[in-house]
């Protein structure tokens, strides 16, 4: 009896068996939008390939189910899951080839038992260097390619084979406190990887640094309780993987996509549907859409960045400020910052662009002015929590100045809570740019941004729908990914729930 | 009845001493009284006895013998300060400290013996808040004086109440946080590079006409004037006409905003009534599937972009199942479904997760587990203990969101096509028509701040753990 509620314990907190259900029924619903769309044309024919794409997704979710299913018995028998089980993960490998993301991810964390925040990241790693080569290679049915195109796709290509022997390198040496020293070379080799933006490659290779360095213990423990905290969110990690995607998406379409399909008119190919050449069709300029969505991740991610970090910075000093010093300055920069504060964001951005005209530049100033106040609010709160605690008492016994306390004991202890909202609020951040260009007031109509090629969709809904969905999808995804990354960050961060 | 009020405000008036802000405002409120009242003080101030105490007492001191033994005192505790801290202080040095600390505590002992002798013996020491304050108490004084002390008394009992004194700063700090946004906006818009006046008459116009046109609409005042006159034509709802068209901009957004607010009164109400139920079942079920799926949908909610929500809606449900009309009719209910669900889906979602991380949070407090041990069911203890104490910051969030949903009702209108306040706002600010986007952007802020204004009142009244921190301050 006390057996089998021990292995009912172990079902329930086990890390695999929540995202294998997690897994199927996403491949499922992702399976029933592809029949729908396979059998919902226009013309009345079926589109064969989306209704391949259904049948894998389809066979890829019934044998995760069946591998959710001995997952769930091995775990109320044994209490743990059975090795053959995880072997089944190798074949579930194979659903990368469909672009099945989650499945594949799962595949890899079941097969290996012991999981360190290392093996997280390099799969994730390998996962994000091949998605940007799949996404990249869809040129190749292009009549015309980049010039760089050659060049980049085979250094991706190079890095992805290295990212997949140190994906190998990972599993067979790294410890959960060290790792050999030899790895210090792959570490500073791996951080270089990085320029393409594949910031997992930086994760890893400095925390493999950090081990193969013998960093003293307790910061390595810290580092791994927090990462297992946050990779033990399967949401949490896919959010940073689309995000971290994006990131290398919109460096690399620098050398593996042409702009000039993205922005030059082409009237021999007007409102063109989805086809191979044209994967989500072309505008009423001929322009690919698909290249413009690419490109378009790029000021998305540049707005979004840029007007929470902005914000961030100015908020977060006089939050402190006011939270910290004495109550007449903290009156003084609350009630001025309230005025900010009862002017909804987008009015005031709409406010500002008015004045000031509608470009990049202005757009990030305009959102950025009205994030400030939720980011003093933020900072405000917890610089009064911290500097409370007892090492502040002891830095002012120890007689350090009052500016450096604030800044050298009091504000990197209440950070957490900081890098929590910018998270969340970089996808409003998204979600504002795009509506602002939708409106007209945000980024300049002729440069590709998602809100932009939305715009023109908007026109052509009645007859061509794909090109409002596809870049409304790219939105939506994008700041899910932040949402659930930010949720993951707070959930991992937060001292409450230690 | 009378006592009473005489006695409410003598009360409030001696509270009122500690505060110097709030005794600045009384001397101000009722400065023809103050200004009688204290010339008679003035006059009648023959009273010596405190200065012949005084005078007693200081003799006393002066006493040789006292001070040099405080003197001595000191000195030996500043030696004992310096060999401690090895400080470099010379003994002259020390000297002289022992004797500014003795001068000081001279002085201190003076007054404290003077106001302790004169209490034993039922003196109060006349100034003029004390000879106020026993004016105060005559009824007579009370009616001569209500006429030019009207709004001091009128000050005084409202300190005299801790609610109506919250209430009273809540609306001041709200009508001063107002101002703050109309003078904002303007400023922002008159440092704008933009002409409107070469924008609405084109490039080809006159030096004469821009003039004129300039003149007309007060654009060659300067900067404090025009400020002064947008103020005031925000109060008084008067803020001239648009530089395109010329229409009354008081008259227009009176005309746009109705449609507004019942849109987003409407996606308020669909939030409530359909994001508390989603909340609960959520927080009493947590990890379940049905928890997992309420919360997985939220964040897709709160993740789609007001427009494209509003193009899929009219995409699938007028142009391919023709259920909805795409745009909005006034005289066609059916056509605001549409517009009320897309502006309300991220108000929804927000208010699901937040009632049920709220209701978590309670759920694991002590007081639910003695509800528990007490003997009440699981929906007892939910119902009674739990949910209206998760409501509170889920009230707050709702009047906070309130503003945000009204500031993208800009987009969501643009999409369906209706003619609100947000879509005004945008069609106006290519000019950009200084009063109209003025006006539009400062009355939203006042109806958002009325709402804000609002819940926090009620909360007031309703939150005992506010009512308490209210008495206590």
């Amino acid at each position: 009896m006390k057996d089998s509620s021990n292995n009912r314990h172990a079902l329930v907190i086990s890390k695999d068996y929540p995202q294998a259900n997690f897994t199927w029924i996403l491949s499922l619903a992702l399976a029933a939008i592809f029949l729908w769309n396979s059998l919902a044309t226009k013309s009345g024919e079926m589109n064969l390939f989306v209704f391949a794409l259904f049948c894998a997704y389809t066979l890829t979710s019934i044998f995760q189910l069946f591998i959710t299913r001995k997952m769930k018995k091995d775990l109320l028998n044994t209490g743990e899951i059975h090795k053959t089980t995880r072997r089944l993960g190798y074949v579930q490998l194979a659903s990368l080839l469909t672009g099945n993301i989650f499945a594949a991810a799962f595949a890899f964390n079941l097969i290996n038992k012991r999981k360190t925040p290392e093996y997280t990241f390099a799969v994730y790693m390998l996962l994000t260097q091949l998605a940007v080569i799949a996404i990249s290679s869809v040129n190749l049915f292009k009549p015309y390619v980049s010039d760089t195109f050659l060049i980049a796709m085979g250094s991706l290509l190079l890095i992805a084979l290295f990212h997949l022997v140190a994906l190998i390198l990972t599993v067979h040496y790294v410890k959960e406190y060290s790792a050999p020293r030899w790895m210090s070379i792959l570490a500073v080799v791996l951080m270089a990887t990085a320029v393409t933006g594949n910031l997992f490659a930086t994760l890893l290779g400095w925390s493999l640094f950090m081990k193969s360095r013998r960093f003293d213990s307790s910061r390595l423990l810290k580092w791994n309780v927090m990462w297992e905290k946050i990779t033990r969110n399967s949401t949490a990690v896919l959010g940073m993987f689309f995000i971290l995607l994006m990131l290398t998406i919109s460096i690399t379409s620098r050398f593996t996509f042409d702009y000039a399909l993205a922005v030059e008119n082409n009237y021999s190919a007007i409102l063109q549907a989805p086809s191979l050449v044209y994967p989500f069709g072309t505008d009423n300029f001929g322009r690919d859409v698909f290249s413009r969505i690419v490109f378009g991740a790029r000021i998305s991610l540049l707005v979004g960045f840029a007007s929470t970090i902005l914000p961030g910075l100015i908020g977060g000093f006089l939050g402190a400020i006011a939270g910290y010093y004495s109550n007449r300055i903290d009156n003084w920069i609350m009630r001025l910052l309230d005025i900010l504060y009862s002017i909804p964001g987008i009015l005031l951005a709409i406010a500002i662009i008015a004045a000031f005209g509608a470009n990049t530049v202005n757009l990030i100033i305009a959102l950025s002015v009205g994030g400030i106040p939720t980011h003093a609010r933020t900072m405000r709160a917890n610089v009064l929590m911290v500097s409370n605690y007892d090492f502040v008492d002891s830095a002012k016994a120890l007689g350090a100045s009052d500016f450096s306390i604030l800044f050298k004991q009091v504000v990197p202890n209440s950070l957490a809570p900081m890098i929590v909202k910018s998270t969340l609020t970089i996808g409003g951040a998204v979600i504002a740019t795009s509506s602002l260009s939708y409106l007209g007031l945000g980024v300049e109509p002729h440069i590709p941004e998602w809100g932009n090629i939305l715009k023109v969709g908007s026109t052509y809904l009645e007859s061509n729908s794909y090109l409002a969905i596809f870049p409304g999808l790219a939105i939506i995804l994008l700041v899910l990914s932040f949402n659930f990354l930010g949720d993951g960050l707070r959930d991992a961060l937060d001292p409450k729930l230690d | 009845m009378a006592y009473t009020i005489t006695s409410l405000l003598q009360k409030s008036y001696k509270e009122a001493q500690g505060k110097t802000v709030v005794q600045v405002l009384l001397v101000l409120a009722g400065l023809p009284v103050h200004l009688v009242i204290y010339f008679i003080y003035l006059i009648r101030k023959k009273d010596h006895t405190h200065d012949t105490v005084l005078n007693d007492i200081r003799v006393e001191l002066s006493d040789k013998q006292l001070s040099d033994q405080w003197h001595s005192y000191y000195v030996d505790q500043l030696i004992r300060k310096r060999t401690f801290f090895q400080e470099n202080i010379s003994d002259k040095e020390i000297h002289h400290l022992a004797e500014k600390l003795v001068e000081e505590r001279k002085k201190e002992e003076i007054t404290r013996r003077t106001d302790d002798h004169l209490n034993q013996n039922g003196i109060q020491r006349t100034t003029y808040s004390v000879y106020f304050q026993s004016l105060l108490e005559r009824r007579h004084f009370l009616l001569c004086t209500l006429l030019p002390g009207a709004l001091m008394y009128a000050i005084l009992l409202l300190i005299s109440n801790p609610f109506l004194t919250y209430i009273a700063e809540r609306l001041i700090q709200s009508v001063l946080v107002i101002i703050g946004v109309a003078v904002l906006v303007f400023t922002i818009l008159y440092i704008s590079p933009f002409d409107p006046a070469s924008n609405i008459l084109g490039e080809s116009a006159t030096q004469k006409q821009t003039a004129a046109f300039n003149q007309l609409h007060g654009l060659d005042l300067p900067y404090w004037q025009q400020l002064w006159n947008a103020l005031k034509g925000i109060a008084t709802f008067d803020l001239g006409s648009s530089f395109a068209g010329n229409e009354d901009v008081a008259t227009s957004i009176a005309n746009k905003f109705p449609v507004t607010l019942t849109i987003a009164l409407f996606s308020v109400i669909m939030a409530v009534v359909i994001a508390i139920p989603v909340g609960i079942l959520s927080a009493t079920r947590p990890n379940s599937f049905l928890d997992y799926s309420f919360m997985f949908i939220a964040l897709i909610g709160l993740s789609i972009p007001n427009f494209w929500q509003g193009l899929i809606f009219i995409l699938n449900f007028s142009i391919k199942l023709n259920w909805l009309p795409a745009t909005y009719s006034p005289s066609n209910h059916l056509s605001m479904i549409m517009p009320v669900v897309v502006l309300g889906t991220a108000l929804t979602a927000s208010i699901a997760r937040m009632m049920r991380s709220s209701l978590l949070e309670i759920i694991h407090e002590d007081y639910i587990i003695t509800a528990r041990a007490k003997g009440l069911s699981k929906s007892q203890m939910l119902w009674k203990h739990a949910v209206g104490n998760a409501m509170i910051p889920v009230i707050t969030v709702i009047g906070l969101l309130f503003g945000g949903m009204l500031g993208g009702a800009a987009v969501t209108e643009k999409v369906f096509n209706i003619r609100g306040i947000g879509s005004y706002i945008v069609d106006k600010q290519f000019i950009p028509d200084i009063p109209a986007i003025m006006g539009g952007v400062v009355y939203i802020a006042i109806t958002i701040s009325l709402v804000n204004l609002l819940i926090d009142i009620l909360y007031a009244f309703l939150d005992p753990r506010i009512r308490s921190k209210i008495n206590q301050s």
